[in-house]
């Protein structure tokens, strides 16, 4: 192709930032005569108005086919200078931004000569690569109002209702038989007092309003793909085996078996419903059913398998409690050790004095950070300080003559929670702070259970606290999904999935139109949850209202001319963007991230980068093959 | 091990300890006394005692009698948790603790029996004066007719020798938790004689009280203590000095007089400050009162101003008010100095140079049972 000679170079001084260590007319006068090079000006901030008129300005008077301005990080100004490129009647993707501070002048402060002639570098390839420059568009895609959201606990629930409200349809997907999740199982949730049912019976309430939310219980995913506009989500919809009935068919049935929505404290039948929950239709277990009929049942129901297509996809798989270790503070040992959510439903379920095993409770000792701050799981769950002081006061306001013990790492009752810290000692409960490398031991001792502890409060005082209930608060784990290996969908260190920037892009995770909400991303409580759910549904609006999105362009380019379809390729994308169509390799525009792995195998040199061609890359070695 | 007993922190409640747990133990009222140091260090290692009930551990300090409640801890908590009262009442719990009696006990957290003590000795007084008085000369002031001294002194030696006993006793048993508590020390009888000055030093000046910042707090708290000593010293002499309980009173440039002025006007201004203060409840060490330290503020600024009016009544010559004025000053007298005493608030006036005293020793002994310190090259 024939090169662009019209190109106007941009040297900023930023400040001095820049210019104290680099010596910006040299790099000027050193790129000045290049004979691509049509005008070359350094100046103090070209990120200024001023400075960007300059720009506009060189582009209409003197007809520039292409722009390079050396700067600070591309990551701060790209933008503003295309955005300038652009208002000037230039294809923005003409204008080539390098940095010349942080690679530069601040990583070279003590070698002027050096950082100058480095900065000369830059920007020589700069030129070198935007002579050879295609103008390029940014990919568009339709975006269809349909969104599918996967888990329909509270997270799930507040996308399903915020996506619908904007007037998106919505796929809710819910593996387990009820809608609702974990919230449900909390007694009282802070800081509204409201049990979690009464929570989600109000966002189940709201949900049944809308004939836009499609609600799949009960279901698998049994395959998940495609790109922001195009997701395509397999689910297998299990039966339940019967239909409507009232709950004096359910009593009939003569099965019993430990509920495991009150961990075991309770029983259920084999046949059994939610209260508050949704759908108002019993399921049947059918591990545990005798099918002895008392019940209706349908035991010819099928699964049914429904592929649904949405344009984005929320993740709102949230988390499950971590389970402790048998031994770990005699867990599973003793009798009377129980994790924080089942002492939960404890609570829920006791009336007129608390109760364990048949034994009354009047003392009890809370241990915190278990499974959470320690080398397996480096995180700190955040929602358990909290969540422990709150379950605490819920008990000692429900029951008379209870004494509570706090043994803690550190409280971090962040935020407006402090009160509840406060609280607890006004109530006068003891705080006993606990030595990672010596954590307390749980004992047997008749019938009292002995907690063991050196105080770091007391100068190392080794006290024994005698009580009837020692409850661990557990942190939270990612609650794994398929999914998430069928989306392609990026962890973070601590096993949770992972958003692209935690402040610049939040919700978003690195495969376009997958979005987070709740505990699936990161250890969070209900107000949290519903926050960034919340987030997410407003991310998804700004693609699903506006009815397209706009991607960059530099993704592969196939020439199919030199492509033999070996198919290479294919196997290296990390993002199945590449699939063969009539022999040739063919690129899903949606997909493709432009890693260039791709290129890297092709025997044939068929695939080329946008932006990125093979002749540019050549040419900015060459341009400074000679210094 | 130490086991836990939320059940004494409740007790301690009883005594005025009724903000422990909402401390959280951050050590701002440690940093901010100016009495605390290093190697004794308080309030919140005494506070934490008291949240997790640690009885042993509370028996074997002396810190509680370090303070003297100058407020600045309370005034700095962050948790508004009053560690300044918080000490009081470990004061109070102590006291309580180091009686063998079981009387202290009863009056701090009985108001009932607090008040029935009081009356019973006040009526008991009066009836054996009513009892035991001699003549009473109406046509003249005689004072030593009505009460006299060859009954009364030796009635106040044998009164003044049971007091003696029951606060010397307590002592000891002080003594024997704060030894044992911690290290075990076996303190060589010559440290306890060549460290009575510690004991001396402390109880007369009050030096450590002089190291709070607010030193109006020492002056008041010094004219009551020498201001109770010079009464003291003056009643237990009046035997050679006969300046109090005589026919013929001394004239007024009489040394002996001019003490017991200073002793009448320094007691009762400093009582009558604190009475004003406890009322308004401004200064933090005024702000709770506990039923005992209002029965000992009151006993003492009535025994002090009856005495006061005995003597303007002898110097106008009125005998009758003289004499009935002078029993109630007695039967005001024996309730102060019989409960308060060994038995509650004003107990500490042994307690505190004792504490000091006790912990010197204590230190010194520690010092002479390490192994000397090879010298480093």
């Amino acid at each position: 192709m024939t090169e662009r000679t019209k190109i106007g170079v941009y040297v900023c001084h930023c400040g001095g930032n820049i210019s104290d260590y680099v010596d910006v007319e040299k790099v000027v006068d050193s790129v000045k005569d290049l004979p691509n090079v049509a005008v070359a000006r350094h100046f103090v901030f070209m990120c200024s108005e001023a400075g960007q008129q300059l720009i506009k300005d060189d582009i209409k008077n003197l007809g520039l086919d292409g722009v390079v301005v050396a700067s600070c990080s591309p990551h701060l100004h790209e933008k503003t200078f295309r955005d300038a490129a652009k208002a000037a009647g230039l294809n923005p993707y003409l204008l080539e931004h390098v940095c010349i501070r942080e690679h530069s002048s601040w990583v070279h402060s003590d070698n002027r000569e050096g950082a100058t002639r480095k900065a000369t570098w830059i920007v020589k390839t700069a030129i070198a690569k935007i002579s050879l420059a295609r103008e390029l568009q940014p990919i568009r895609l339709d975006v269809e109002r349909e969104a599918i959201v996967i888990g329909g606990g509270i997270a799930g629930l507040r996308c399903a209702i915020d996506l619908a409200r904007a007037g998106s349809t919505v796929h809710l997907i819910e593996s387990s038989p009820f809608l609702g999740g974990r919230v449900p199982q909390i007694y009282k949730l802070y800081p509204s007092g409201k049990s979690g049912c009464e929570i989600v019976e109000e966002l189940i309430d709201e949900i049944k309003r809308y004939p836009n939310i499609k609600i799949y219980t009960n279901a698998e995913i049994l395959s998940a793909g495609g790109a922001i506009g195009d997701f395509k989500v397999t689910v297998k919809v299990n039966p339940r085996y019967v239909g409507k009935v009232s709950d004096d068919v359910i009593a009939k049935c003569p099965v019993e078996v430990p509920d495991e929505f009150n961990y075991g404290l309770t029983k259920r039948k084999a046949i059994y419903k939610r209260e508050h929950s949704y759908p108002d239709i019993p399921v049947i277990d059918m591990d545990a059913c005798t099918k002895c009929g008392e019940c209706n049942p349908d035991f010819d129901q099928q699964p049914q398998t429904i592929e649904l297509k949405g344009s984005l996809i929320v993740l709102a798989t949230g988390f499950k409690p971590y389970e402790p270790e048998e031994g770990e503070f005699g867990y599973k040992v003793h009798d009377g050790v129980i994790t924080l959510p089942v002492f939960e439903r404890l609570l829920a379920l006791s009336d007129g004095k608390l109760e364990y095993n048949g034994k009354e409770v009047r003392d009890i000792a809370f241990i915190y950070c278990v499974g959470s701050r320690n080398e397996e799981h480096e995180y700190c769950s955040r929602y358990c300080c909290v969540a422990t002081l709150n379950a605490s006061l819920g008990a000692l306001e429900k029951f008379d003559g209870l004494r509570a013990y706090h043994i803690y790492r550190d409280i971090r009752a962040y935020g407006k929670y402090e009160t509840y810290y406060e609280e607890a000692g006004k109530k006068k409960m003891l705080f006993i702070k606990y030595d990672p490398e010596e954590p307390p031991v749980v004992e047997k001792s008749g019938n009292k259970l002995i907690v063991r502890v050196k105080d770091l409060l007391t100068a190392g005082e080794e006290l024994e606290v005698p009580v009837d209930l020692v409850v661990l608060s557990v942190g939270m784990l990612p609650e794994m999904s398929e999914v998430f290996t069928m989306l392609r969908v990026p962890f973070s260190r601590d096993g949770f999935l992972q958003e692209v920037h935690p402040k610049l892009r939040p919700v978003e995770t690195a495969i376009g139109g997958v979005l987070l909400a709740g505990a699936c991303q990161g250890p969070k409580d209900t107000v949290e949850a519903t926050a960034s759910a919340s987030a997410a549904v407003a991310k998804a609006d700004t693609y699903l209202v506006k009815g397209y999105a706009e991607l960059e362009p530099f993704i592969a380019e196939i020439d199919p001319e030199k492509c033999d379809g070996c198919e290479e390729c294919v196997g290296e994308c990390p993002t199945s963007a590449i699939s063969i169509k009539d022999g040739k390799a063919v690129v899903n525009e949606a997909l493709c991230k432009g890693c260039g792995a791709c290129g890297g195998v092709c025997p044939t040199k068929a695939i080329n980068l946008r932006g990125y061609y093979y002749d540019q890359l050549e040419k900015m070695i060459d341009s400074v093959g000679g210094d | 091990m130490t086991r836990v007993n939320p059940e004494l922190a409740k007790e301690l409640e009883k005594f005025g300890a009724k903000s422990a747990t909402v401390c959280f133990n951050c050590g701002n009222c440690t940093a901010v006394c100016p009495l605390s140091n290093n190697s004794t260090p308080f309030p919140r290692r005494i506070i934490r005692y008291l949240q997790l009930g640690l009885e042993e551990r509370l028996l074997g300090r002396m810190e509680p009698w370090l303070c003297y409640y100058c407020g600045e801890c309370s005034q700095t908590c962050p948790r508004q948790a009053d560690p300044g009262e918080l000490m009081m009442a470990t004061r109070r719990y102590l006291t309580t603790r180091y009686d063998w009696t079981g009387l202290s006990k009863r009056l701090y957290t009985s108001k009932v029996w607090e008040v029935f003590c009081v009356g019973i000795l006040f009526f008991a007084t009066l009836a054996v004066i009513y009892l035991f008085h001699g003549p009473i000369v109406t046509d003249h002031t005689k004072l030593e007719t009505f009460a006299p001294a060859d009954i009364v002194h030796p009635t106040g030696y044998v009164f003044g020798a049971v007091l003696a006993f029951f606060l010397l006793s307590n002592v000891y048993r002080m003594h024997k938790f704060i030894m044992r508590s911690g290290e075990r020390v076996n303190a060589p009888l010559s440290l306890y004689f060549s460290e009575l000055g510690t004991l001396a030093v402390h109880f007369a000046t009050q030096a450590k009280l002089r190291l709070c910042t607010n030193k109006s707090f020492w002056i008041k708290h010094w004219l009551l203590m020498s201001g109770y000593t010079a009464a003291f010293i003056l009643v237990n002499v009046d035997l050679v000095t006969r300046w109090s309980l005589t026919d013929s009173p001394p004239p007024a440039w009489h040394p002996a007089k001019i003490l017991w002025t200073y002793a009448t006007i320094a007691m009762l201004y400093a009582t009558t400050v604190a009475i004003i203060g406890r009322l308004r409840k401004r200064e933090p060490i005024h702000k709770y009162s506990h039923s005992t330290d209002w029965m000992f503020l009151i006993l003492l600024w009535f025994t002090v101003f009856t005495g006061l009016l005995v003597r303007i009544f002898m110097q106008f010559d009125l005998p009758l008010p003289t004499y009935y004025t002078f029993a109630v000053h007695l039967a005001l007298a024996v309730p102060l100095l019989g409960l308060e005493v060994p038995f509650t608030k004003w107990s500490h006036l042994a307690y505190r140079p004792f504490a000091l005293y006790f912990e010197r020793v204590r230190e010194r002994a520690l010092q002479l049972q390490q192994p000397p310190q090879e010298e480093e090259a």
